[in-house]
């Protein structure tokens, strides 16, 4: 019995032991947002004690470094017993993700208890719109537009958007068949894209069904595998009445009543 | 995520943001403005805002100080890690340090009471992940929140090369208000937006084209709210000049005027002109339930010099006429109207207005008679399908699209002819890989010219010394019938190879030599992409190549299988766009 009792603080000191040593073991890598008054801050918003004598080393060799802890930096943070960061291992480029902010998060130093924020309600699911989680990857997006019957055969449309400071011929259209166009493009999850269409200029820009200025459309590029966006136009800025297309540019101006303008010269004009 | 998935949506004030640092960075490609060292931001509601570092989304409208934090508003001083502000949702979240660090978050600019302890959303203080150099890097900058970014003493990065500037602005706002250009097309256009703000942009566009060449052109827009007006000279550095204003006006949510005006002159610098011509068109539009209307106007000075003043246009056209032809029009039309809920569509257009000129020959003679202004109407409609599937519904690449339109108009002029214009056009496509497409079509543009009386007169076969027969059975119809087979190769989506063939079958029938080709617009192309005459077969490749995310290269050509001399288009067609 006396054994037994004896055996107890010894096995409680094994316990700390290997919980301390599994505590020192906690490592994690994250992007360094503020390295101040005694505290390292991590993107997560987190901030987490700074132990005194904390070590600094590169990340790569693991090595002495001269970088200091700041903005941008991205690290790896080793925590001891207590949740203070004893060592950041630094590199100017992103690290391979190890460990979890999660298992760190009660270390992190905060004088007032969370409270939940109304703003970060779960949206009720919209049908129809597409996931909306942004993590920067490249997604497939096609646009696919449907043009008026009025289009010459010979038009070439074009996208013009916000992401090209509104170039009227920012992007070029495939011609898929009478009436439809199509062009598929690479952008950034996350990308709001304010877009219309034109046949090359202002001048020709897409109309509302109205005849008025169509506001631009918005894309909002999710992390689907792609995305397409089908639209109408239903009319051209330049259609002045149908038929006719002005052309501004050139001169001097086409200007001809008669519905043949490059007849051979020699052929006889109308008359009675 | 759910703050940026409804951005867009929310009303936004215009906040201005003036920042200095060590070291400010542009990325173009994704709009993200990164400062490094003393950041110094200044709020244009009264806010100075201390750090180390800085990072601005400029799409998603919400940046970062972090780093030694110092923040004055008005009433408070506050020293933390890190500053967020959300500019859309007027949501600013802190961290400041205390005795110990804390979270807080100031709402609605309210920086006396703020909500401690409050959630913040996951990616409040995230930095971009950017793996590429910057396009320009400056040491201050001017952010107008939404709309516009400007930075001085500006190191640009042209291609590789460390080009000084003494400042660059970019738009990035979500209406094209301020971007309208009034300048033609153009092979390549480097444009430097050297001012500007919320309401204006000052450039310089370097440009070249296949008729003027190498130039430069200099361009003022100005946008407020519901109106605009963009003015240029194009190319400022070349004889031949064209000064553009154009303006639009939305007066209402159903009425908007919209002018272009085009003033022409040929002169050396700013000499005295040795020709000048003035074009201007207005046109206002008026939405009505299920119809439009639409008014447009057009005068014409082709020499506003007086007699004797002429010159030459660099495409081979010359002014000096003392004509100034002027035109009316009022066109009514309605919606596209699905009928009966088949896959048609239809619409209806009419309209009336007027042709004057009152100079020379007026604009027709016909029966001893010179009218010196014609009247007309028209009348019209339209039936298209967008969409007729068959084939195996279930695959992309096995199944086929049809679509067409058909459109007639009759125009009646007080010159006692009409002119009837029927239009067919269809096509049959298929996606047969995820990169290959294509499409075969067929159009005919069938245009009569009617006159009460008499008309168009028997003409000998030979015309200028050429043998036409077609003209021998010409009264004045002529009917142009297209071939049409296309094919798309889109590997990626930054390559794209088209082919295009055409087989014309028309009447009157083309003979080399005889008909005159159109002018070409500065890019190189014929101003009318269909005429009489043309090359009964041709053959057009365009390829497309993204260079980089703001680059890419168009180039196109025609080849006219050997119509008489003609062999290959004028030239080749090259655009770069930005």
């Amino acid at each position: 019995m006396k054994r037994t009792a004896a055996l107890v603080p010894l096995l409680a000191l094994i316990a700390l032991t290997l919980m301390s040593a599994g505590a020192q073991a906690i490592r994690v890598t994250g992007q360094i947002l503020a390295y101040q008054d005694g505290y390292v801050f991590f993107t997560t918003g987190d901030g987490f004690r700074v132990a005194p004598a904390i070590v600094l080393k590169d990340a790569k060799t693991g090595g002495a470094t001269a970088l200091r802890p700041g903005p941008r930096l991205w690290a790896l943070a080793t925590f001891d017993a207590s949740g203070s960061v004893v060592e950041l291992d630094l590199s100017l480029t992103a690290l391979a993700p190890q460990g979890n902010f999660a298992l760190v998060k009660r270390y992190a130093i905060a004088l007032s208890s969370p409270f939940p924020n109304p703003d970060l309600a779960q949206a009720p699911a919209i049908p129809g719109r597409p996931n909306m989680v942004f993590t920067g990857r490249q997604v497939v997006v096609v646009f696919e537009v449907r043009v008026p019957p009025t289009t010459p055969l010979e038009a070439i449309v074009y996208i013009t958007t916000d992401a090209s400071g509104w170039n009227p011929q920012a992007i070029p259209m495939q011609r898929i068949d009478a009436l439809h166009f199509k062009v598929i493009e690479r952008l950034v999850s996350g990308t709001i894209f304010h877009y219309l269409y034109t046949r090359g200029s202002f001048a020709s820009e897409e109309r509302s069904e109205g005849g008025l200025e169509e506001h631009p459309r918005t894309a909002l590029v999710s992390d689907a595998d792609s995305q397409v966006y089908s639209n109408i136009v239903y009319r051209w800025a330049d259609e002045a009445m149908p038929g006719q297309v002005i052309q501004p540019n050139v001169f001097p101006t086409p200007y001809n009543p008669a519905p043949f303008p490059n007849l051979p010269p020699g052929i006889h004009t109308p008359h009675p | 995520m759910l703050l940026a998935a409804c951005a867009w949506e929310r009303a936004e004030a215009l906040t201005t943001l003036r920042l200095h640092a060590d070291r400010i960075a542009f990325f173009y490609d994704r709009f993200l403005v990164e400062a490094d060292g003393h950041v110094v931001v200044h709020t244009s509601d009264g806010m100075e805002i201390r750090g180390d570092a800085f990072s601005m989304d400029l799409k998603l409208n919400r940046f970062i100080v972090a780093g030694n934090v110092q923040v004055l508003a008005p009433g408070t001083q506050l020293s933390g890690a890190a500053f967020s502000d959300f500019l859309n949702f007027r949501r600013v979240y802190f961290i400041p340090i205390l005795a110990e660090p804390d979270r807080w978050t100031f709402l609605n600019g309210d920086f006396a009471h703020p909500a401690k302890g409050r959630e913040m959303p996951g990616d409040t203080f995230d930095f971009p992940d950017i793996g590429h150099r910057p396009d320009l890097v400056s040491r201050a900058a001017v952010i107008g929140a939404n709309s516009y970014v400007r930075f001085e003493r500006v190191t640009s990065n042209f291609f590789g090369l460390p080009v000084p500037l003494p400042a660059f602005y970019v738009s990035f706002a979500p209406t094209p208000a301020l971007a309208r250009n009034s300048l033609s097309g153009a092979n390549l256009d480097l444009t430097y937006q050297f001012a500007g703000n919320a309401n204006s942009i000052s450039a310089v566009h370097l440009r070249y084209d296949a008729t003027n060449h190498a130039y430069a052109s200099i361009e003022q827009h100005l946008a407020g709210a519901h109106d605009y007006a963009v003015f240029s000279v194009n190319p400022l550095t070349a004889p031949a000049k064209f000064w553009n204003l154009m303006t639009g006006d939305t007066l209402s949510t159903r009425f908007q005027v919209d002018t272009f005006t085009q003033l022409y002159t040929y002169q050396y610098g700013l000499a005295e002109p040795l020709a000048a011509a003035q074009y201007t068109y207005i046109t206002a539009s008026e939405a009505l339930p299920r119809w439009s209307i639409q008014g447009f106007a057009n005068l014409t000075n082709f020499n506003l010099l007086g007699p004797g003043a002429h010159a030459v246009f660099a495409n081979g056209q010359t002014v000096g006429e003392l004509n100034h032809p002027s035109q009316v029009q009022i066109t009514a039309s309605s919606f596209q109207e699905r009928i009966f809920g088949s896959p048609f569509y239809e619409q209806y257009f009419f309209g009336t207005g007027f042709n004057h000129d009152s100079y020379g020959t007026g604009l027709q003679q016909y029966g001893g008679v010179t009218y010196t202004t014609i009247w007309n109407q028209l009348v019209g409609f339209s039936v298209s399908l967008p969409e007729l599937t068959f084939g195996n519904r279930n695959s992309a690449y096995d199944r086929y699209v049809l679509s067409g339109s058909f459109t007639k108009e009759r125009q009646w002029y007080s010159v006692p002819h009409h002119v009837d214009v029927t239009t067919l056009v269809s096509t049959l496509s298929r996606q047969i890989t995820r990169t290959v497409g294509v499409y075969a079509g067929y159009s005919i543009v069938n245009t009569g010219d009617y006159y009460l009386h008499g008309g168009y007169s028997i003409s000998s076969p030979i015309i200028n010394g050429v043998y036409a027969p077609g003209f021998e059975a010409f009264r004045g119809v002529a009917t142009q019938r297209t071939f049409s087979f296309a094919t798309n190769y889109t590997p990626s989506p930054e390559f794209t190879l088209s082919l295009l063939y055409r087989h014309h079958d028309d009447f009157p029938e083309p003979v080399p030599g005889l008909f005159p080709l159109p002018h070409l617009n500065p890019l190189g192309q014929y101003i009318y992409p269909s005429f009489l005459g043309q090359p009964p077969n041709d053959l057009t490749g365009d390829l497309h190549v993204r260079l980089a995310p703001h680059i890419s290269v168009d180039i196109a050509r025609t080849d006219y299988f050997g119509f008489a001399t003609l062999k290959w288009s004028p030239t080749f067609i090259v655009q770069v766009s930005q």
